[in-house]
């Protein structure tokens, strides 16, 4: 009986390990497939793609430096080589998505599952707030353990191909490399969990820390002079692994020092604040504000209007730099001849350099509004999936006035996200002493709104039809479209495929002019979707979590 | 004059899929009155609620509140209507006054002052933020917002789930203020010495289905009388009497059930010489069990059937 005793106890100390493990190994088993899918394809593609030196020389004169592609996934190196080639594209890429995985999983099983109360059955187990909080922890380790196995498998198969060969402990620093984002970005999620107080403020909270990591980044790889800051930036440190490429594993102690950090700090602040709480949100009892309380509509901004401020905010700073450094970007004629070349394959042919650079990088821009617009389709089915939709249609609200402030809130989002990120930009420029005018930069401003809007409105026609699915599908419709517009036409010709992609069609302005067929287009469908969303909400039963 | 039901539902019925979750329901709620909502989890109950709220389509059927369509112009129907949630999912980053402020907004009406006097008898501090409620204090923001609408229909959902006794006591006086005024209400609870004690009539659910409905004292009258009776000999055999059951023999002493008119049994124990008699009516307790007794009985001798 005694023995028995003590093996229950055991298992209900690691209780919380064991099943956060589990979701978390799970959820790093799926992404990691994909993550060895792409090493797999790009390793094997290449030598069959480029069989020659010649070839291979020619597309690394052509993309080896080109500062578009360079600002968005990082420089360039050896592209002559398929571990060259593996460290840019298929590199630059997974360090995003493992991120992304990073902070969505551990807000997931941290803040989520205290959200939704589970927590709390969990801690009135054997254990404390303390302690739950390093299972927890543990638990996501196993997750990325099970990440970096698989893309580390992958990558070794790949490697033993004939005409790929890398070597074993090459293999394994590029697994490490490339899933070291998803283990920095694991213990932020953990951390900005104990910070937000909900599970949508944590996610944005750490997508947040990402984007600044990010921008900070891609301006060091932009500007030359300015490659010092990488090292100020824990992205900037992943790149500086530089796998296959000249590996530098020195790199890996301050990511490993952050990670590190930022789950003590988790473990601590979890250990220090009320169970329903957040660091950031401590006080509960305030004076009653009800301004924004009187109507649905006001409800809508009341609820949403950090997320809006922080949106365009980001959006400005990120034009604001944009605009700063344009001039100096294309500064290098190599580079000016790069980015001039790209926007050309996009449909740009004038404005000179500094358009170019800025119309290229506002279809970046126009990619993050389409995620902002993608978020206000997720929070409106947060407001329902929690169950809050139903206090307002109970009483003498319309479903067709409740979605349409929603929709108009998000819409009002895009177009103040536009014109706040074309201004910035602009005074960016004219701080830079760069040579685009105002009226050029509103139009790129204007410009990244219609696939916004499109997706606004496709959004409301799914979350019309299939609620509970809407916000996936619709953030792997921005994510391809702007995979695709962005380094789409270095790995394929396939027209069609091409045009997949929401913002190839409209252009680079402004060193393109407005392309005002597409911006009807556009803007028309995510109208027309809109309202046979708001026609098929209205139709049919809400639907909880 | 014809005055209109406040809830009028005919051959209402919802469907998931290939399961049918509401049977053909036809069911009225006048007004002033209470109508207790019975049954087990799963009967039925919160689809009825979302059904005539027009939060869920009715596979087939119609829901009036007042005479409007609930299902066509569900906004009209709730000019009339405050609903409690079974769940008190609210927003967790306002406070109770702001959450009370909202509601009343979005009601149409409030009566401030009767809200002030709810916020004082519910005794909530509702300078706090919603995160930090317990769930009967969310539970509480609900009904003071529900009751301080005067509606002429409150429909509520497990509406004292959460409570402690003291503010489930102060709950009963503000629905039988609310029924002295004319209002109506549906009241869904497994609490049943609360439906007990509020109810005007009483329907019970099983499975989708409507079983029962009626006052009270009909579904006695239409229910065994408990008879304990004891006798100065040997007892007499009852098993023949028109009406009786479940008889149950110990010495001199007998415990039985009888159905109808008990003119037959009193006869017969006045004939046999009873020296005490206990007759007692079913509580709404027994009511309800004697209806998912029969089923789980069924169920069990299905089991050995099989």
């Amino acid at each position: 009986m005694q023995l028995e005793f003590g093996i229950g106890e055991r298992r209900a100390a690691t209780v919380i390990a064991l099943s956060t493990a589990k979701s978390a190994a799970r959820s790093g088993a799926v992404w990691g497939l994909l993550f060895g899918a792409l090493v797999l394809n790009d390793a094997l593609s290449y030598p069959t793609n480029y069989p020659t030196v010649a070839s291979r020389e020619a597309f690394a004169h052509t993309f080896g430096h080109n500062a578009g592609i360079t600002a968005i996934i990082g420089p360039a190196r050896r592209l002559d080589t398929v571990g060259g080639e593996m460290a840019w594209r298929t590199f630059g890429l997974v360090i995003i998505l493992g991120a992304i995985w990073g902070l969505l999983t551990a807000t997931r099983l941290l803040r989520k599952e205290e959200d939704a109360g589970r927590w709390e059955l969990l801690l009135a187990g054997r254990t404390t707030r303390r302690h739950a909080t390093v299972q927890a922890i543990a638990g996501l380790a196993v997750g990325w353990i099970v990440l970096w196995v698989l893309t580390a498998a992958f990558t070794i198969a790949a490697g033993s191909n004939s005409n790929v060969r890398f070597s074993t402990s090459a293999s394994i620093f590029f697994a490490t490399a490339a899933t070291a984002t998803a283990a920095l970005f694991l213990a932020i999620g953990a951390l900005t969990s104990q910070l937000a107080p909900t599970r949508r403020q944590a996610n944005g909270l750490a997508a947040s820390i990402f984007a600044a990591c990010f921008v900070i980044r891609m301006v060091a790889d932009s500007v030359s002079g300015l490659g010092w800051m990488r090292w100020m930036s824990p992205v900037g440190w992943v790149e500086n692994l530089r796998p296959f490429t000249g590996s530098q594993p020195l790199a890996l102690v301050p990511i490993i020092l952050l990670t590190v950090g930022a789950a003590t700090l988790a473990v601590r602040f979890a250990g220090s604040r009320d169970l329903g709480t957040a660091v950031l949100a401590r006080h509960n009892a305030v004076r009653a504000d009800t301004r924004l309380l009187g109507s649905p509509a006001r409800l809508v901004i009341r609820l949403e209007r950090w997320v809006a401020v922080a949106w365009i905010g980001a959006l400005a700073l990120l034009g604001l730099i944009f605009g700063l450094v344009a001039r100096s970007a294309v500064g290098a004629a190599a580079v000016d001849k790069s980015v001039e070349q790209s926007v050309v394959r996009l449909g740009g042919h004038h404005g000179g350099a500094a358009a170019a650079w800025i119309g290229f990088l506002f279809l970046f821009i126009a990619a993050l509004v389409a995620f902002a617009a993608a978020g206000q389709i997720s929070a409106m089915r947060g407001e329902e999936a929690d169950g809050h939709l139903d206090n307002l249609l109970a009483r003498r609200l319309k479903r067709g006035t409740w979605l349409a402030g929603r929709v108009g809130f998000g819409a009002a989002l895009v177009v103040a996200a536009g014109l706040a990120t074309a201004i910035a930009g602009w005074i960016g420029v004219a701080g830079g002493h760069g040579h685009v005018g105002f009226w050029a930069m509103l139009q790129a401003g204007l410009n990244v709104m219609p696939a916004a809007l499109f997706i606004l409105g496709l959004g409301t026609l799914l979350y019309g039809l299939v609620p509970r699915i809407a916000t996936p599908i619709l953030y792997v419709v921005v994510l391809w479209s702007f995979l695709i517009d962005i380094i789409g036409s270095s790995i394929t010709s396939n027209l069609l495929l091409l045009d997949t992609a929401l913002l190839s069609h409209l252009g680079p302005v402004p060193a393109a002019s407005l392309n005002w067929t597409a911006i009807g287009v556009l803007t028309g469908l995510g109208v027309i979707t809109a309202l046979a969303g708001l026609a098929a909400f209205q139709r049919r039963d809400l639907a909880a979590a | 004059m014809t005055t209109v039901a406040a809830i009028r539902t005919v051959g209402l019925t919802k469907s998931f899929g290939t399961t049918v979750a509401l049977r053909p329901l036809d069911l009225e709620v006048s007004d002033g009155e209470v109508l207790g909502y019975l049954g087990p989890n799963g009967a039925g109950k919160t689809t009825t609620i979302r059904c005539l709220l027009g939060m869920i389509r009715a596979t087939a059927g119609r829901v009036e509140i007042f005479g409007v369509d609930a299902q066509a112009h569900p906004a009209e129907a709730h000019r009339r209507v405050a609903y409690v949630p079974g769940e008190a999912n609210l927003w967790p980053g306002l406070t109770g006054s702001e959450t009370l402020h909202l509601l009343g907004r979005v009601q149409g009406q409030a009566d401030l002052l009767y809200q002030e006097e709810l916020v004082e008898l519910f005794k909530l501090d509702a300078s706090k933020k919603v995160r930090a409620y317990s769930k009967g204090n969310r539970q509480k923001v609900l009904l003071i917002a529900a009751l301080s609408s005067r509606a002429d229909l409150l429909i509520l959902d497990e509406p004292t789930s959460g409570l402690d006794p003291l503010m489930e006591q102060v709950f009963r006086e503000c629905v039988i203020e609310a029924r002295a005024r004319g209002q109506a209400v549906f009241l869904s609870s497994h609490i049943l010495s609360e439906v007990e004690a509020l109810s005007d009539r009483v329907a019970i659910l099983r499975a989708g289905e409507l079983v029962e409905v009626g006052t009270l004292a009909e579904m006695r009258h239409l229910s065994a009388l408990s008879i304990d009776a004891t006798f100065d000999g040997a007892p007499p055999d009852m098993s023949r009497i028109p009406g009786v059951s479940a008889v149950d023999v110990e010495g001199n002493h007998v415990r039985c059930q009888v159905v109808g008119s008990v003119e037959p049994l009193l006869d017969a124990l006045v004939a046999s010489g009873v020296h005490q008699l206990l007759s007692r009516e079913p509580s709404l307790e027994e009511l309800f069990l004697a209806h998912y007794g029969g089923e789980s009985a069924a169920e069990k001798d299905a089991v050995h059937a099989a």
